[in-house]
């Protein structure tokens, strides 16, 4: 980061990085809760100060140890394509979630991700990216295909990882308005409170390693599991 | 303290229609009980032992398990691992389990408790050839929990990942601070002592309604849930307020599963 003024070049990548982050662009990430619909269902989290436990002790480390770190790696991976490591990072995305519809959502978000990208922007490299993960029959993942929109759009790594900060907490937190008894004030007052934890969180994560990568919540697991025959649901996940 | 290196290393095979140890090899502090051939449900029996007290900074144990086509396995231990508390230094354990294709393999030690001020990391390799089965359980206490000591270990990382034909399907790293798993608890109304068991079945499809009758199980201090894996076989993971209700609801899983997969109705206490 500095302080001078922004470039005709920064303002570039930061409106398409907006363009990729707004709720109006169709990764159909609206239709996920990321396992907060399960928690409620359990009557593990129940009210504005449940749900503020529930970010804190589960949404953010999950960032700092597995999304954040997959974001960081992919992107550096695809400075000069490397696509074994690209094939490593996206399995491992997938078997780093044990439940089922975590990994599909990460799945059905990363795919309509890459591919909007390569429609959208005919880039190279997101068309030689879905050329790869076809040939190789990659699983897709969310936080991957954040970093391949970053190398296209050409934005500094930091940048990513705080739009695939963003996006994890504000898409919990848009989920968590439509099955909880809370406002958009008390959210965006949650959104403001996880925002400051950003920089201090992404930094941790950039140091994270290959091997390091992985954590997981339990009980978020076990509520993703029963969710999938939940009798009533209205979230994908 | 002085590193202390425990090695151990086991291959089972058929032979005659039973399964044998073809090939055994260990040092301290690893022991192995006489093999126990359970003709009922098709399986040999094999308890590692550890004489000692338990873990204690610097042991650095590494164990290699393989079945080879045709040959069942339970592999168990007959108490708690416990971590003692470490003034210096830490421990670590790498386990690496294989199974051939038409082998079977269940590991399910007995739990793991760590102790205040210790600092473990555990490293759990599986790799499974297309066709062979496995199930492996692993459980976590919170520590000594009879004596008000509980969540207080300085570092604790488990990892376990498990690779089909190769491809990895499965990585977990567990690595909380006390104090997050503590908080986690009490959020999600699992209490002081709350215990985990971390299930992995790799085998073919167990069939219709054995994941609804394990749902089933949930309630009076027991959660569970079930879910398919990438590739190849289900998670299985349990809470439970207490060791007791854990085991409980373990043993419950296996007598589920053991309706589709026989040799999970080996009696894992035999010996």
């Amino acid at each position: 980061m500095n302080s001078g003024p922004a470039t005709n070049t920064d303002a570039g990548w930061i409106v398409s990085l907006l363009q990729a982050g707004d709720s109006f662009y169709p990764t159909g990430s609206y239709a996920h809760s990321f396992g907060l619909e399960g928690l409620v269902q359990a009557g593990a989290v129940h009210d504005r100060a449940t749900l503020r436990e529930f970010l804190f002790l589960s949404a953010l480390p999950a960032l700092r140890h597995v999304e954040l770190p997959l974001a960081a790696h992919a992107y550096r991976a695809l400075g000069e394509p490397d696509w074994v490591r690209m094939e490593e990072l996206c399995v491992l995305s997938s078997a780093v979630k044990t439940a089922s519809e975590a990994r599909q959502a990460s799945h059905n978000i990363g795919r309509q991700r890459a591919e909007l990208a390569a429609s959208l922007h005919g880039h190279p490299l997101a068309v030689a990216y879905l050329e790869q993960a076809a040939a190789g029959g990659w699983p897709f993942s969310a936080s991957v295909s954040a970093a391949l929109e970053g190398r296209m759009l050409g934005a500094p790594l930091a940048a990513v990882m705080a739009g695939v900060y963003y996006a994890a907490i504000g898409g919990q937190l848009a989920a968590a308005m439509k099955i909880l008894r809370i406002g958009q004030n008390g959210c965006q007052a949650l959104l403001t409170e996880a925002l400051a934890q950003a920089l201090a969180i992404i930094a941790a994560a950039e140091q994270v390693s290959f091997d390091e990568i992985g954590w997981f919540n339990p009980w978020l697991d076990i509520a993703a599991a029963r969710h999938e025959t939940a009798d009533g649901r209205l979230f994908i996940s | 303290m002085a590193d202390f290196y425990g090695q151990l290393s086991l291959r089972a095979e058929a032979r005659d229609g039973r399964t044998v140890l073809a090939a055994q090899a260990f040092r301290a502090p690893f022991h192995v009980s006489k093999p126990y051939w359970d003709a009922d449900t098709g399986t040999l029996l094999v308890q590692v032992v550890n004489p000692t007290a338990g873990i204690l900074s610097g042991d650095k144990l590494e164990s290699d398990i393989a079945v080879g086509a045709g040959a069942a396995l339970l592999v168990t231990t007959p108490s708690a691992s416990r971590v003692f508390k470490m003034r210096e230094g830490s421990a670590e354990c790498l386990q690496r389990f294989s199974v051939e294709r038409g082998g079977w393999m269940e590991v399910m030690p007995e739990p793991l408790v760590p102790h205040r001020g210790c600092r473990y990391r555990q490293v759990t390799r599986i790799e499974m050839e297309p066709g062979g089965g496995l199930f492996f359980a692993d459980m976590l206490m919170p520590g000594r929990v009879a004596h008000d000591e509980a969540w207080l270990w300085d570092s604790l990382c488990l990892e376990v990942d498990v690779r089909l034909g190769g491809e990895l399907i499965l990585r977990e790293r567990f690595h909380p601070s006390g104090e997050e798993l503590k908080a986690m608890a009490a959020l999600m109304g699992s209490g002081p002592g709350a215990c985990f068991g971390n299930a992995v079945l790799i085998a073919e499809e167990p069939g219709d309604g054995w994941r609804e009758a394990v749902h089933a199980l949930q309630g009076d201090g027991l959660w569970i849930g079930a879910s398919r894996l990438r590739k190849g076989g289900w998670s299985l993971k349990f809470v439970a307020t207490d060791g007791v209700r854990l085991r409980q609801g373990l043993k419950e899983t296996r007598r589920l599963l053991s309706a589709r997969f026989p040799h999970l109705a080996c009696d894992a206490r035999k010996l």
